[in-house]
């Protein structure tokens, strides 16, 4: 296994990237900056549970591609060009001026949407792929015990959300075992909601009677140091981010 | 160390209490046990002495508590981390981190220790609790025994001078339960620490304390030692029924003392009756039966017949392969090879009601099956599904538990009490089979025997099959005619109670283990047995 980077490299280097993509408003270079992580992610893994996150934030990145696609296409400023298709304009009362629903939709008008989704899902991956390589376990660790409430509301969120796919699978196993013919939103939501409250409660309750925020400091079991390749992680972020905001 | 001065305790909106002017000093190095009936208040117990109750719950507290001179009303529960060690009913849920060693050093992070202090420590306390092995793994991936000695280590790590536990075996089998008890063991007799504990199961922790804490139900609390205490309460392990029922003159907590209370009793001459079950028709017919997830094998080409009429408990390390099987049977796991049939049919196939009328499945948490907003609600919605008449299954559940309020709502309702109500819904369908997952933890003596006599009736009086994933053992000896033991996704064991739970030391119950080598699982076969006898 590869020794593990610094909790925040990845982090700023996500964060970096995304300010590049932002800069240069590109879809190829946005698309590709996205494969680079894809790598990362790939090479880097290392089988925690975490790793599923970038498959799940490509996932959500394809649903806001199509979503922004298709509010494009229904509500938008008139772009003149290439006509591909018409469909009707919807009559709207009086007092919503400015705003149009269908009309023609333009290759231009397409495109444009399109392109904005993928800057907005390229941006979400990048984020993904951060926390896919890091736990947020381990990001807390070098958080500062000064942000003691963010510190447990991150470790709770991070523990429950991971716990709640499994506990939808239990109990609709449980619940198609008993033969229960159509398994509703509110059967699976409420053992879930109780669930994962009592859970939540016990977490809060197991960390403060641990002492967590009793000491204003805070010592480290096993320091994680910045190295050279932290140092140069970060660099080929920073090199990659000067080039498309200069450009 | 502890010191309870006139402790009374009220949640809000409740008008029960909770305990009711408790006054007592724990000792340095005691082990005491905090016992009572399912939901009567040992968890809140339990959680005053580092003050999560009432600093997280709320509550009304009258009295007093102090640790080692410190009042829990002055201090927020982090403050005394280092001299209150507390472990939950789930350890799973209290984990912080995901990795076994940053758990452990997880609080001493917190108290900003030395790092070579923490180096130190961790060492030591992963060679306590025999954990320099897994150190580095995730704690998911670990066993329910590891984790719950991961749980120990990450509070005996701060050296507290009281170790807390809520039913720190509940979820064990009996060998890695024999574990953890005997790390207590030792924690209190070589470091003098302080532990409080509590379970149900007293059996397999009445040998180990010095005194115990009995809350009744009216939040009356008892303490004394353990004879004094088991010698009028209602709830006692088998050792103690065994004692009542041959009228023996001293009651002994351990077997060891017990065994020579009652040599005579064993060396009666009985005559080895050998009853082979008639064999009924097939119900579950289970045929090399291979599961895998991934490289991981689940089961390894089983096979098993099951009959009308049996109740076969299946046992089994945590781990082993028993739920696989029990979703392979219910048909809700495809198998990747081998066929399993319930009444000559593939249960995969069964849906909606046709699967309710053939099987009646109680998973391992009851209240996955819940989610109407009262006890009556759910009861109706029963009756509609089937078919009964209004008031039919909840008939039934009265008589399984009395005094359940209809308008109480399912999460208020107690362990025992809400197991009842999912057992009432799921025979309302009048199911042909019925498989429980773990149906006992959390369940005290009563509720357990209440809830054996409605299995044991519905498998006579139906001639019904009943199969039951379980770790303990004193139910199984109660309760089943057959006992399927896997081991590693294979059958290592399969035969009657009375063999299986025999052959091994570690399964066996505790009257098995007094009586031996007499062939008595339970404190009615030595009764039956000594009549038959004079």
């Amino acid at each position: 296994m590869t020794k593990p980077l610094h909790p925040l490299t990845m982090w700023v280097w996500s964060l970096v990237l995304s300010i590049g993509i932002v800069a240069l408003d590109n879809t190829w270079v946005a698309l590709a900056t996205v494969g680079v992580a894809a790598l990362v992610v790939y090479l880097r893994r290392d089988g925690s549970p975490w790793n599923a996150t970038f498959w799940w934030s490509l996932r959500i990145g394809v649903f806001i591609i199509a979503l922004r696609a298709l509010i494009g296409v229904l509500i938008g400023v008139p772009i003149p060009g290439t006509e591909l298709f018409r469909i009707p304009i919807l009559e709207l009362p009086s007092w919503m001026p400015g705003i149009r629903i269908g009309g023609a939709v333009t290759l231009e008008r397409l495109s444009s949407s399109v392109h904005e989704g993928v800057i907005i899902a390229s941006m979400i991956a990048l984020f993904g792929a951060a926390s896919a390589l890091t736990s947020p376990h381990k990001l807390l660790r070098v958080l500062p015990v000064f942000i003691y409430e963010i510190g447990i509301t991150l470790v709770i969120a991070t523990s429950v959300f991971p716990q709640l796919a499994h506990s939808v699978k239990r109990i609709r196993r449980a619940q198609q075992m008993r033969g229960m013919e159509k398994v509703s939103l509110r059967s699976i939501a409420l053992p879930l909601l109780e669930e994962t409250l009592t859970r939540s409660l016990q977490l809060a309750q197991s960390m403060d009677s641990r002492g967590y925020g009793v000491s204003r400091r805070r010592s480290r079991y096993r320091p994680a140091p910045w190295l050279a390749r932290d140092f140069y992680f970060v660099l080929t972020a920073v090199a990659a981010a000067t080039v498309m905001v200069a450009s | 160390m502890i010191t309870f001065s006139n402790v009374s305790l009220i949640y809000p909106h409740s008008t029960k209490t909770v305990l009711e002017d408790l006054t007592c000093q724990i000792q340095e190095g005691e082990m005491v046990l905090v016992m009572g009936q399912t939901g009567s208040g040992k968890s809140s117990l339990l959680r005053l002495i580092n003050g999560l109750v009432p600093h997280h719950t709320g509550g009304i507290l009258a009295g007093d508590i102090t640790v080692d001179g410190i009042s829990t009303r002055e201090v927020k529960p982090g403050s005394l981390a280092h001299l209150v060690g507390i472990v939950g009913q789930n350890p799973i849920n209290g984990f912080v981190t995901d990795i076994v060693e940053e758990e452990i050093a997880f609080g001493m992070e917190a108290l900003n220790f030395a790092p070579d202090v923490m180096r130190k420590r961790v060492e030591e306390v992963l060679d306590l609790l025999s954990l320099n092995s897994v150190r580095n793994r995730t704690i998911s991936s670990l066993s329910g025994g590891e984790q719950q000695r991961v749980a120990i280590a990450s509070a005996l790590v701060m050296h507290p001078k009281v170790l807390v536990l809520d039913e720190p075996t509940s979820a064990l089998d009996p060998i890695a339960a024999e574990e953890v008890l005997s790390v207590l063991h030792r924690l209190v007799h070589d470091l003098s620490v302080t532990v409080i504990i509590a379970e149900h199961r007293l059996e397999r922790v009445i040998q180990f304390v010095d005194r115990i804490i009995y809350i009744e139900s009216d939040g009356e609390t008892s303490i004394g030692s353990a004879e004094e205490i088991l010698e009028k309460s209602t709830l006692v392990p088998p050792i103690i029924r065994l004692a009542r029922a041959l009228n023996l003159s001293e009651f002994g907590t351990s077997v060891r003392e017990v065994r020579r209370l009652t040599s005579d009793v064993r060396n009666i001459e009985i005559n080895a009756e050998t009853h082979s079950r008639a064999s009924t028709s097939p119900v579950i017919e289970v045929n090399s039966l291979h599961i895998q997830y991934g490289s991981d094998i689940a089961l390894h080409r089983i096979s098993t017949v099951i009959g009308q009429g049996e109740i076969v408990a299946l046992m089994g390390r945590n781990g082993a392969g028993k739920s696989s099987l029990l979703e392979a049977i219910v048909g809700v796991l495809k198998p990747n090879a081998g066929t399993v049939r319930v009444y000559g049919g593939n249960p995969a196939e069964l849906a909606g009601s046709q699967r309710r009328q053939t099987i009646g499945y109680v998973p391992q948490e009851p209240a996955d099956l819940l989610y109407g907003q009262s006890v009556k609600e759910e009861c109706t919605q029963a009756d509609t599904q089937a078919g009964l008449s209004p008031g039919t299954t909840f008939s039934f559940l009265n008589r399984l538990v009395p005094a359940i309020s209809e308008h109480a709502h399912p999460h208020d309702l107690s362990e025992g009490q809400r197991l009842a109500l999912v057992l009432s819904i799921v025979l309302s369908g009048n199911p042909k089979l019925l498989i429980l997952d773990e149906p006992t933890r959390g369940l005290d003596y009563q509720a357990k025997a209440l809830f054996t006599l409605a299995l044991k009736e519905y498998a006579t009086k139906l001639n019904n099959p009943v199969l039951l994933a379980t770790h303990d053992v004193e139910l199984v000896a109660e309760l089943a005619d057959r006992v399927i033991f896997l081991a590693e996704g294979e059958i290592v064991a399969d035969g009657s109670t009375l063999d299986v739970l025999l052959s091994s030391p570690a399964f066996a119950p505790q009257v098995a283990k007094i009586m031996s080598p007499q062939p008595w699982l339970t404190v009615d076969h030595v009764v039956a047995a000594l009549r038959e006898n004079s």
